[in-house]
């Protein structure tokens, strides 16, 4: 079995809402291995959302520790955190995030462009990614003249646009209707395997758990289950 | 290069907003551009005039004389002044040193006297350095040193009821005290365009005046004419060197010092317009940063997705920077162009503005293009959108990813 590439540690986060304390996430325990598909699964208000913000260093917890390659994520560096999830994830969105004022090729140039990539290397590059997802055709196209699916592949090649370790998904196919969904599962399971990519899905589409190696169920920001 | 593009493209999302902001920075450059080609016009205008109006670019005097009052015609004269003019005149920037009395006194028709201002000069010099003999209405200007000829100003001339051609009597005061009496003719009377110098101006030649005065060879101070007024405080400090070594002890003042009347005037204007450009960077900034807020606030996911792809605080401050440096950048070519447009229609106009401050005649508006204040006009706008994009650009960079991603 690998090593686990990032974990997450005993982690909480607690939001205010007003003058009440909503506990999010309550110590919860989770470890991500290289090439795997792991699905976090729960009804809305679990803690998915919350616990993929924290694996991907999008938010700082409030207790607990996440860890990439076994070393612990200092929360403080804000550049130091951009810098790790461009050159260590990739993200899929539920409501895709393209850069409407971009066409499908830059959306996939972005990440590559903050990493230094040449012009030229990064259009080959998209061109490439985007060909591998199923759109080549639309690489000049804006994000508004995509279907939802076609939005999706192009946040699916954007996310592995510098060959990143982890890829987090959230809700991926919750905006795509079931025969699309299908396809963008087998796209992003395909490609995480193809390219030895850990895969973390937040989801509760028993479709995408079906296809998951391993499954952590959340309920009330803690660990209820683990399957695999 | 990808982020540029980004923002080039991001101005084209809200293409009437992008276009009010513009225009905005579009006047704000060219009110900056034609002010201060107007102002700029204007003091040249006055500079030039205070130069060739008789003050010259360099006065030299006896240094009592521009510290206090004389009791007496002359009392502070120069008697070497001839050797002092061909020292000075020796000097390469030196175009022309012009020898000057002056005197006060009374002249009379014979039935009615009136004070004057008089000033003995060289005529012919004074024809080619000076533009008085421009300013001339009626008759003509002073033929030559031994003529017996005066010019005077047009109120003078009309509180005597003469014209050119009549005959007058100069009565002033010699150095000694004694009152002498000089016959002259009226040659031309001039239009200075100040009223109180046309109601009191008398000049006539350096040999009338000598001889009223009971005088030979003693003359208040020498005007020198330069080949360039902008170097004048070199020149003075040169000349005044050239005189010491010669054995002169000689105060010379530049005509920056002499004129007290063109200082203020600039004080005013840089006053007025100085204030005006204030209110006209306010005007951009807050426009402006309206855009800017807007913009923001609109793409409050779009800066949480890029955040979560790697973006740096720092460039995501850049990325909405870059918008304002392309708006700004856009708006102040358009402004030129229209700057442009604009000064030529204006200078081709013919439209007259009133008399500016202690002037007779109104003046046709004259606009200059300026680079100075072009450069200003787009350096103001520049720093007001930089200002305007600041906070909400700091806004965005700041703002927790996940909350930008939440964002509806």
């Amino acid at each position: 079995m690998d090593a686990a590439v990032l974990e997450g540690r005993r982690l909480t986060r607690t939001y205010r809402l007003g003058s009440t304390r909503v506990e999010a996430l309550a110590g919860v325990d989770v470890d991500v291995r290289r090439g795997e598909i792991l699905a976090l699964q729960g009804p809305s208000g679990s803690g998915k959302t919350t616990l993929i913000n924290l694996l991907g260093l999008l938010d700082g917890a409030d207790g607990g520790e996440v860890l990439l390659d076994g070393r612990p994520v200092p929360h403080q560096d804000e550049n130091l955190l951009a810098d790790l999830r461009r050159d260590r994830f990739g993200f899929v969105f539920q409501t895709f995030n393209l850069v409407p004022v971009l066409t499908a090729a830059e959306n996939v140039e972005v990440p590559m462009a903050l990493q230094g990539t040449s012009a030229v290397r990064r259009r080959s590059r998209a061109r490439e990614l985007l060909d591998r997802v199923g759109i080549g055709g639309k690489a000049e196209i804006r994000p508004d003249l995509l279907s939802g699916g076609q939005r999706q592949r192009v946040a699916i090649a954007r996310a592995l646009a510098n060959d990143p370790e982890i890829i987090l998904a959230d809700e991926p196919t919750a905006n795509l209707d079931s025969a699309t969904a299908r396809e963008i599962l087998d796209l992003l399971g395909g490609l995480a395997q193809e390219r030895r990519v850990a895969l973390v899905l937040a989801t509760h589409d028993p479709a995408v758990v079906e296809r998951a190696g391993r499954v952590v169920t959340l309920r009330d920001g803690r660990v209820a289950g683990r399957r695999g | 290069m990808l982020f540029w593009a980004m923002a080039l493209r991001n101005l084209g999302r809200n293409p009437r907003r992008s276009l009010l902001a513009g225009s905005v920075i579009v006047i704000g450059f060219s009110a900056f551009a034609l002010a201060g080609g107007f102002m700029a016009q204007t003091f040249e205008a006055l500079r030039e005039s205070t130069i060739r109006g008789g003050t010259g670019h360099l006065q030299f005097a006896d240094p009592a004389t521009f510290t206090g009052i004389e009791e007496t015609t002359l009392e502070h004269g120069l008697t070497e002044a001839g050797r002092a003019a061909r020292v000075l005149a020796a000097d390469s920037r030196v175009r022309a040193v012009l020898p000057r009395i002056d005197f006060v006194g009374l002249v009379t028709n014979g039935g009615r006297s009136v004070p004057f201002l008089g000033v003995g000069l060289e005529p012919a010099a004074e024809r080619r350095w000076m533009e008085g003999a421009s300013l001339i209405v009626s008759g003509r200007w002073l033929a030559g040193d031994s003529r017996g000829e005066v010019v005077l100003g047009a109120g003078l001339a009309s509180a005597l009821g003469i014209r050119p051609g009549d005959s007058v009597t100069l009565l002033a005061t010699s150095p000694e005290g004694t009152l002498n009496a000089q016959d002259a003719v009226v040659a031309g009377i001039l239009d200075l365009g100040l009223k109180e110098l046309n109601d009191r101006y008398l000049a006539t030649s350096i040999d009338l005046a000598s001889r009223l005065l009971g005088v030979s060879g003693t003359l208040s101070k020498l005007v020198v004419v330069l080949d360039g007024s902008a170097e004048a405080n070199q020149a003075l400090t040169r000349l005044s060197r050239r005189l010491r070594r010669n054995g002169f002890n000689l105060a010379g003042r530049t005509w920056e010092e002499l004129a007290p009347f063109y200082r203020q005037v600039r004080l005013l204007y840089l006053g007025i317009f100085g204030f005006m450009g204030i209110i006209l960077a306010v005007v951009v900034l807050l426009a402006t940063a309206n855009t800017m807020i807007m913009a923001v606030a609109e793409r409050t996911r779009e800066v949480g997705t890029l955040r979560a792809l790697g973006t740096r605080p720092g460039l995501v401050m850049r990325t909405f920077f870059a918008e304002g440096v392309l708006l700004a950048l856009v708006g102040a070519g358009a402004g030129l162009v229209l700057s442009l447009i604009v000064t030529v229609s204006l200078n081709h106009s013919g439209i007259m503005l009133p008399p500016p401050p202690g002037a007779a005649h109104p003046i046709p508006i004259h606009v200059k293009v300026y680079a100075l204040a072009y450069f200003a006009g787009g350096g103001a706008m520049l720093a007001s959108v930089l200002l305007a994009s600041w906070l909400p650009a700091r806004r965005a960079a700041r703002m927790p990813i996940v909350d930008a991603l939440a964002h509806v």
